[in-house]
């Protein structure tokens, strides 16, 4: 079903009048990609046609990561090595809990079936945020106090490394030695942290530290999932052009630019004159920018706004079966639709067949 | 439709062909000579070289271990072009769309990813049925993943528990057989080993690697798998490590292996620098045992980067990345490092490791045992085939070659003393009849009536990397997809797949497990045709018997 001004209208008027919009743009962004695999693969597919770039609602914290990446490399480990092997889990700030409020309980069940490194009984460090209830087998300890989240980090990655520095907080000073420690005597320290929550420098601190651990036992980190399949549409990108989400093809070859194709930056300077919006995974929903004629594949099509052309959309995992990236299995993995429905066309077909059609025009 | 290719050299050595000739496409299958009936395009081909559509049996194109690398070196087409490597300098040329129509210009048309990670294999199907043209298939990775260390605890297997598991694996993925990665030595390294041989025991499990190989081993053959296991042993890399080699494939029983990329393991540690070519003594193993195949995994100067599931062994390459980072991801089973290598023509190693791969494919008795492969991305990129193809059929450009090298590396080598030219048609078995028989995908690699209607003509000329790099005409399926080494029309391929059959409480066992452990379904993980929008994607093929 597909809806333009209020008035109900048939899907390929409406799939017609989005060719038009997007065939004439000169350089449109397709944001927001609240969608399964498929849908964020035909969204390349259609954004390289016509010169455009894409981004995800989540692309500030996934283009930090990916920079981080690209600059020094990183140590993840996955989430089943997390919850199985490892002996301290540090979190890193709000982030991790309010993206995952039962992390703590997922990560730390009451019975291991699994070998692990050491002997050391389970800790859960929070840095920069007060102690929340963990199970009663796992000790747990919080540091915080006026230091900054970014001072934290350095701070106890000084410790950890051994490095002399002076601190008038007495009592902080107490808890930094105890986990610097703690984490220098385990078995397996893993560092959890949200990529939106804290700036590169920052996860660079973390991943150095990391790095000297490892010259003598095992550590890691572990990133939180992003919202809307964030890590799934952003590997689909990087598969698919080498680059992660906020690349452009208006050129000959991509170019990612965390900065330059950030879908609110685009609309606000009028750099992009188009826009797609994608919002249709089950149970989520993204905030959507303005500022251009908007095309929106919405599976709530009452988040859009008068003038758009809209285009109602089956929401992933919830109308049909979809690829999605899954934090337990850290990698993407199939959802079974709740309530399979047939009738509303998927992200996919609807991007597949606007390409189509702005073929055919072009022909 | 019915297509004939005139007058052309056509070089089938499964059918012990090597003759002026034609070659007949129908209904995207080869043909016999009709005998009355007129075709309905006919090319002439004369002077042309016609062959098989070649077939790549290890290389690393797709799924989460792949992308890690793209995720860490998206500048690696770039670096490597200013290298002077045969490569577009986008980043998109080492995307999954860019993969299909490079192989298919060089005239290959099937593709086999070596390294599917169980959890992660819905990620590489959907990127291997992401590129375009090539067939494909894959392997999938058992041997340091918790399930099969629990069943092979204190080196006993529980009944046929671990042939059903092998087989559920299998079938789970999609997968055309099963690759052995360090066996051990992925797990050891999470408990903290930093080195681990053949007979070291896995931590907390008290099995060894070659315990875990044998097991698989033996579970392979045991289902009729037609690919034996497809092994990657300890030790890569490290000087010296030909012993373990030999050991291994003397460890095989007489079983049916195939060990990746041996190149890697042909190294002695003689002469004043601790470093040789251990290839005569690795040949002379590999030549004695029939029922072992392997591949090269040769070695190109130049900048790649390293993906590989034996973490133990990358987390040690980390100090010779360059450029300086890495990543070391930790996950079920193998997990993957990546690291960033620049091959260069002025070491001593490099110029060994170059020279030593050379050396393994001349040295090789039987051809059909000993295939052609660079583990893309980890001894070179696969578009230097060409160059690769060209130094093995003459050795004048071998002893071009040889002169900008240290002349140590000449000394502690065997190459310049070889003066074997391989001829097209032990090209065509290492590239086609060889990698086809050895997966069990019988309808390729050869130009018999039946086969699959994939066949590559090039233009003959003195210098092969320019006759290899650009294939003239290139038919997949029977569809003419390349012309004058440009793609002129892009397809889609199938992913082919064994289904040996299982006792279905498997199920239950591995769900049960996943469940305890992990807080996961299995069926997360699994693949089924809904991952694309391609009925006939999957295909399975035979079993052995």
């Amino acid at each position: 079903m597909a809806k333009k001004k209020g008035e109900e209208a048939e899907l390929d008027s409406a799939l017609e009048r989005a060719a038009d919009l997007l065939g004439r743009a000169r350089f449109p962004v397709i944001g927001g990609l609240f969608t399964d695999i498929a849908g964020a693969a035909a969204a390349l597919v259609l954004a390289e046609k016509l010169g455009g770039a894409v981004d995800h609602a989540a692309g500030t914290g996934l283009s930090r990561a990916s920079r981080v990446m690209r600059e020094t490399g990183a140590t993840p480990a996955s989430f089943g090595e997390v919850r199985n092997r490892a002996d301290t889990v540090v979190v890193i700030g709000k982030g991790p809990l309010e993206r995952d409020p039962d992390l703590i309980a997922s990560l730390f069940p009451a019975k291991l079936g699994l070998p692990r490194p050491g002997d050391n009984k389970r800790e859960v460090i929070f840095l920069g945020l007060d102690k929340v209830r963990t199970p009663r087998h796992v000790r747990s300890s919080s540091i915080r106090g006026r230091a900054t989240l970014p001072e934290l980090v350095a701070l106890l990655a000084a410790n950890v490394r051994e490095t002399r520095f002076d601190i008038r907080d007495k009592a902080l000073r107490t808890k930094l030695d105890r986990a610097g420690e703690r984490i220098r005597n385990s078995a397996f320290a893993v560092f959890v942290y949200d990529s939106a929550e804290i700036e590169e420098p920052v996860m660079h601190t973390v991943l150095e530290t990391v790095r000297h651990l490892v010259l003598t036992t095992r550590a890691a980190i572990m990133t939180v999932a992003a919202p809307g399949n964030g890590d799934g549409v952003n590997l689909c990108s990087t598969w698919t052009c080498g680059l992660p989400v906020r690349t452009s093809f208006a050129r000959d070859v991509p170019e990612h630019d965390a900065w330059a194709y950030e879908t609110d930056r685009l609309l606000e300077t009028g750099e992009a004159d188009a826009l797609v919006w994608i919002d249709a995974l089950e149970g989520e929903g993204a905030k959507r920018p303005k500022g251009a004629p908007t095309v929106v594949l919405s599976s709530i099509p009452g988040r859009a706004s008068k003038g758009d052309v809209v285009i109602e959309v089956a929401s992933a995992a919830g109308d049909h079966d979809a690829a999605l990236y899954l934090a337990p299995i850290s990698g993407i993995g199939m959802v079974k639709a709740g309530k399979k429905n047939k009738d509303k066309p998927t992200v996919a077909d609807v991007l597949t067949t606007i390409a189509e059609l702005i073929d055919a025009r072009n022909a | 439709m019915l297509i004939q290719l005139k007058g052309g050299r056509v070089i089938d050595p499964v059918h012990k062909r090597d003759a002026k000739g034609d070659v007949f496409i129908e209904d995207g299958r080869i043909v016999a000579a009709p005998k009355v009936r007129e075709p309905d395009e006919v090319y002439d081909v004369t002077g042309k070289i016609v062959m098989a559509g070649a077939i790549d049996m290890h290389s690393h194109i797709a799924g989460s271990n792949v992308t890690l690398g793209r995720q860490l070196m998206p500048e690696l087409p770039v670096l490597a072009a200013e290298g002077g490597q045969p490569i577009e300098p986008s980043p998109a040329e080492l995307g999954t769309f860019a993969t299909g129509i490079r192989y298919a210009e060089m005239g290959y048309t099937t593709v086999i990813e070596p390294a599917m990670i169980p959890t992660h294999a819905i990620e590489a199907q959907i990127e291997l049925a992401s590129i375009p043209i090539i067939d494909v298939a894959g392997l999938v990775i058992l041997g340091n993943d918790d399930y099969t260390l629990e069943l092979l605890r204190g080196g006993r297997a529980k009944g046929d528990e671990l042939k059903d598991y092998v087989a559920w694996t299998l079938h789970h993925s999609k997968a055309i057989g099963l690759k052995v990665i360090n066996a051990g030595g992925s797990e050891a390294f999470k408990f903290n080993d930093r080195t681990f041989s053949l007979d070291d025991e896995v931590p907390a499990y008290g099995v060894t690697s070659r315990a875990i190989v044998e097991a698989m081993q033996k579970a392979v053959a045991d289902l009729n798998v037609p690919h034996p296991p497809h092994v990657h042993c300890n030790n890569l890399g490290i000087a010296g490590n030909v012993d373990t080699a030999v050991a291994t494939i003397e460890a095989t029983q007489g079983l049916p292996i195939h060990f990746a990329h041996i190149q890697f393991y042909g190294y002695g540690n003689e002469g004043g620098k601790g470093f040789s070519s251990g290839a005569p003594t690795l040949m002379d193993a590999v030549n004695k045992h029939k029922n072992a195949t392997v591949d090269v995994g040769q070695v190109m100067f130049g900048q790649t980067v390293t993906v590989s599931g034996d973490i133990l062994r990358q987390f040690d390459g980390r100090r010779s990345a360059s450029p300086k980072k890495w990543a070391i991801n930790q996950g079920e089973g193998n997990g993957t490092g990546v690291v960033p290598y620049h091959y260069k023509s002025k070491s001593f190693v490099n110029a060994m490791q170059w020279a030593i791969g050379l050396e393994i494919f001349l040295m090789a008795d039987d051809p059909w045992r000993v295939l052609f492969s660079t583990d893309h991305p980890n001894g070179a990129l696969f578009v230097r085939y060409p160059e690769i193809i060209h130094l093995l059929m003459d050795k004048d450009e071998r002893v071009r070659w040889l002169d900008d090298v240290p002349e140590a590396s000449r000394e502690f080598s065997n190459l310049a003393e070889i003066s074997r030219e391989l001829t097209y048609s032990e090209i065509a078995v290492i590239t086609r009849g060889a990698p086809a028989k050895l997966m069990g995908l019988n309808d390729r690699g050869h130009l018999g009536a039946g086969a699959i209607g994939d066949v590559a003509v090039y233009t003959e000329q003195k210098n092969k990397t320019k006759m290899f790099a650009g294939a003239d005409m290139v038919f997949k399926s029977g569809d003419l997809v390349v012309r004058k080494g440009k793609v002129v029309r892009v397809t889609y391929g199938r992913c082919y797949h064994v289904e040996p059959g299982f006792d279905p409480q498997i199920k239950r066992r591995v769900k049960s497990f996943y469940d305890r452990n992990y807080g996961v379904d299995p069926s997360w993980f699994g693949v089924s045709d809904a991952i694309t929008n391609r009925r006939d994607r999957f295909a399975t093929i035979p079993l052995s018997r």
